[in-house]
């Protein structure tokens, strides 16, 4: 499974952060950094929680 | 596959609005979607359906996000209203000086203030806490961020009402309101940059127009949006602080405990009254939802407080718990158009949680006043006493 970031429509309110630690984080400049693009059967359930909770759905996961 | 379910409610009968949580436990047990033929409003009821409707803005267009054919008029060219592709580029300009990473700087600034006025309505021992509170401090932010000054600024909350109410169908209501609303469409058909104060944001949008990243003549429906969404719902949120924690003492006991609640305790606040009572969407092409079929060019109405209070979503849903922590609220929406200005909204709504709490121990509400209003939800008269200052 493969996390995908619509780039132009984050805006960085960080809440995939807080969902997901491991796998992504908002720089010092507030843009989002993909950690772990490619996630595995045991981070699915923190990557999808982070899809999910994105209030703008900037995050999408493609298999 | 069947016609949706009905219903005769009327959505915007008066008391209905002053207190919809009865009617929406009502229309959303019924189904997930529900005509409701005296409005002609397909309304979404149950917190998925109205999550995926927000996901999926090619089936709900936002070209009728308001229920009367003149708004969405008023309102064509704004990134409210207005679908991809023009939509993406208007709301890339709005929310760049919106984001959380653009506001970072001014936390400090919107927490001081928060506290230096709460510390001093503590101190009196008890006030009028719409006036002197819920108003006063979006106003004051909000103007300074877009550089309002002069009449403008004293313009500020007639205007921003007035650009909800008439989002509403075209009753008495909406109809009072557009020349008020015809207003602030004026000013911000004919504002310049030199009418904002040098770095503002809204002397940003300039900026950005002349650079050619939004079409020329976009910036002052920008402006607009500014005002029309971000004064009377920050208002509404923030009379709500005050009066659920009023009502709830015990729960303001758990933020003075632990302040690390702050964030949940806002976001459980925007999740038990929602704001923003109704919001449309144009239906594009025929959609399942359930068992029925919601049709090609129905106007459909998204109660945001019904499927925050979905029981199939939250556990004990009308229950007021600060430490739920429901991120994924339905109030600031969601998806494209999810609200822009929630990074802001937070900013305000936790320094004055955060003040409250350190200032307060508890207090009092009475007179609890809503006068009904087509879309924003908000108290017009609350009073504090008996304040126990921390």
């Amino acid at each position: 499974m493969r996390i995908e970031l619509d780039r132009p429509r984050c805006e960085g309110h960080g809440l995939c952060e807080e969902a997901a630690p491991e796998l992504m984080h908002l720089d010092d400049d507030g843009e989002l950094v993909l950690d772990v693009p490619e996630v595995d059967a045991a981070d699915a359930a923190a990557a999808n929680a982070a899809v999910r909770i994105c209030p703008v759905a900037a995050l999408r996961l493609s298999v | 596959m069947t016609a949706p379910a009905e219903s005769d409610v009327d959505l915007w009968d008066d008391a209905i609005l002053a207190d919809p949580y009865p009617v929406y436990t009502e229309l959303r047990e019924l189904a997930p979607v529900v005509y409701l033929p005296r409005n002609d409003v397909y309304v979404l009821t149950r917190y998925d359906t109205i999550r995926d409707a927000l996901g999926d803005p090619e089936t709900f267009s936002s070209t009728s996000i308001g229920f009367n054919p003149m708004v969405n008029e008023a309102l064509a060219g704004t990134s409210l209203a207005s679908d991809a592709p023009l939509h993406t580029q208007l709301r890339a300009v709005l929310s760049a000086n919106l984001t959380p990473r653009a506001l970072r700087g001014l936390k400090v600034v919107i927490d001081e203030k928060a506290d230096k006025l709460v510390a001093a309505l503590a101190a009196g021992g008890g006030f009028e806490a719409v006036d002197a509170l819920a108003r006063a401090f979006p106003l004051d932010i909000v103007s300074d961020l877009i550089g309002f000054e002069g009449p403008v600024k004293a313009n500020m909350l007639r205007w921003g009402q007035a650009a909800m109410q008439v989002i509403g169908p075209l009753n008495q209501r909406t109809q009072e309101s557009f020349p008020i609303a015809g207003e602030l469409y004026e000013w911000c058909s004919s504002v310049t940059a030199r009418d904002l104060l040098p770095g503002s944001i809204g002397r940003g949008i300039f900026d950005a127009e002349a650079r050619g990243e939004i079409p020329a003549g976009y910036a002052g429906n920008i402006i607009h949006q500014y005002l029309g969404a971000g004064v009377d719902t920050t208002i509404a949120s923030i009379g709500n602080i005050v009066a659920l924690f009023g009502r709830h003492p015990e729960q303001l006991e758990l933020v003075r405990e632990d302040p690390a609640l702050v964030p949940a305790a806002f976001a459980e606040v925007l999740r038990y009254w929602a704001p923003i009572h109704v919001w449309g969407r144009r239906v594009t092409r025929d959609v399942e939802i359930g068992s029925a079929v919601l049709p090609a060019g129905a106007q459909a109405g998204i109660l945001f407080g019904a499927g925050n209070h979905d029981p199939r979503h939250y556990e004990n849903p009308d229950t007021f718990d600060v430490t739920r922590n429901p991120v994924d609220h339905l109030s600031f929406g969601y998806g494209p158009h999810g609200c822009a200005g929630q990074g802001l909204a937070k900013l305000e709504g936790h320094a004055i949680v955060s003040a409250l709490a350190r200032h307060m121990k508890s207090w009092t509400v009475s007179g609890e006043q809503r006068i009904p209003s087509n879309i924003t939800r908000s108290l017009e008269q609350l009073q504090v006493t008996g304040v126990e200052a921390a």
